[in-house]
């Protein structure tokens, strides 16, 4: 092998080249496995920003300097987050290990807001949202509801179906798993 | 060296006896995780079961519950389904094995608490199923309650979660 491509290959000392690979290899292990969550978009209450079948990132850092805010779309645990100590090495381990099924949802009520929908209009605290990421018609009419100091409203962009067929409400801060990359 | 190498010999049969000892002695957490995969797999099937196989796999499936165990299925949007009883478990499983044509079941996220008495303990986990021939697959929040019954962890109580409330 000639000189030139040996370096090029494997650096101009094979121990540092090994020892950078191994560490690049162990953040990217961290990073996608606890940080960077692919994931798979199924179904269309998301449409028209997050297509079915489209994948994306849901970033669990996103909300260590600051709270979800409104707007976000977030990556909402279904079994809900055990917030005890755990009491084994099992369920340490297993508190690690971030969900693999998420609800996609857009926050648009925060805690403590009143949130209600008139002929398909958001309305928080009774006043109308601007919402220009929802682009198919909705005609949806539920009445006022306030939020807890720990809950968030979330809702997909799609409410074209009637709300009974669409899944979303208010969930805690604990169940936000991190916030989507799109 | 010959310290260094009784050093390390001491630190592997410590390990293993570590090891063997959760493996001959698992945790209830872990009995009930092992409970659910296999219950996963007793629910899944295949389009090609014979009628006796059929029968077979739902008296297994109903085994994993009490006798006076409560199922409350309660989607939004769907007919609420309660059933009670390891009879009327059994027959609905004979009855879905009879309808669908597959079933794949797996529980993905669970998080489990067993009670200070190590008697009973809830599952909370998300169940996801896909029926054979159907594009998107059905997921659901629940909660699982087991109850410790002449050292088997049983299912004394199933319930449907809302994840939005």
């Amino acid at each position: 092998m000639p000189r030139w491509l040996r370096i090029a290959v494997i650096g101009r000392n094979p121990k540092v080249t090994l020892v950078r690979a191994a560490v690049l290899a162990v953040l990217c292990f961290v990073i996608f496995k606890f940080v960077l969550l692919h994931i798979r978009v199924e179904g269309i209450s998301m449409l028209p920003a997050y297509q079915d079948g489209s994948t994306h990132f849901v970033n669990r850092l996103a909300y260590l300097w600051h709270e979800p805010r409104r707007g976000d779309v977030v990556g909402i645990r279904f079994s809900a987050a055990v917030t005890n100590p755990p009491v084994s090495i099992l369920q340490a381990a297993n508190r690690l290990e971030p969900p693999h099924i998420m609800l996609l949802k857009r926050i648009i009520g925060l805690p403590g807001e009143t949130v209600a929908f008139a002929n398909g209009q958001v309305l928080i605290n009774g006043e109308e949202l601007d919402e220009p990421y929802e682009k198919l018609a909705c005609d949806w009419n539920l009445p006022p509801e306030k939020l807890g100091p720990d809950e968030y409203f979330a809702v997909g962009d799609n409410r074209s179906m009637p709300p009974e067929y669409h899944m979303f409400g208010r969930c805690r801060r604990d169940q936000i798993v991190g916030k989507a990359i799109q | 060296m010959k310290t260094v190498f009784r050093l390390i010999l001491l630190a592997v049969l410590v390990a293993l006896g570590v090891w063997l000892w959760f493996v001959l002695f698992p945790s209830p957490e872990k009995i009930i995780r092992q409970r659910l995969t296999e219950l996963a797999r007793t629910a899944s099937f295949s389009s090609n079961e014979g009628n006796l196989a059929r029968l077979a796999a739902a008296q297994s499936l109903a085994g994993f519950f009490a006798t006076n165990v409560e199922v409350d299925i309660n989607v939004p949007g769907r007919v609420r389904h309660t059933l009670v009883g390891r009879d009327e478990i059994q027959q609905a499983a004979l009855g879905a094995r009879e309808r669908l044509s597959g079933l794949k079941v797996t529980f993905p996220d669970i998080n489990i608490t067993v009670a200070p008495d190590k008697q009973s303990a809830l599952a909370d986990l998300t169940v996801e199923a896909s029926v054979s021939g159907e594009g998107d697959s059905i997921v659901q929040e629940m909660k699982i309650t087991f109850q410790q019954t002449d050292g088997h962890w049983l299912i004394m109580r199933v319930e449907t979660v809302r994840t939005l409330s």
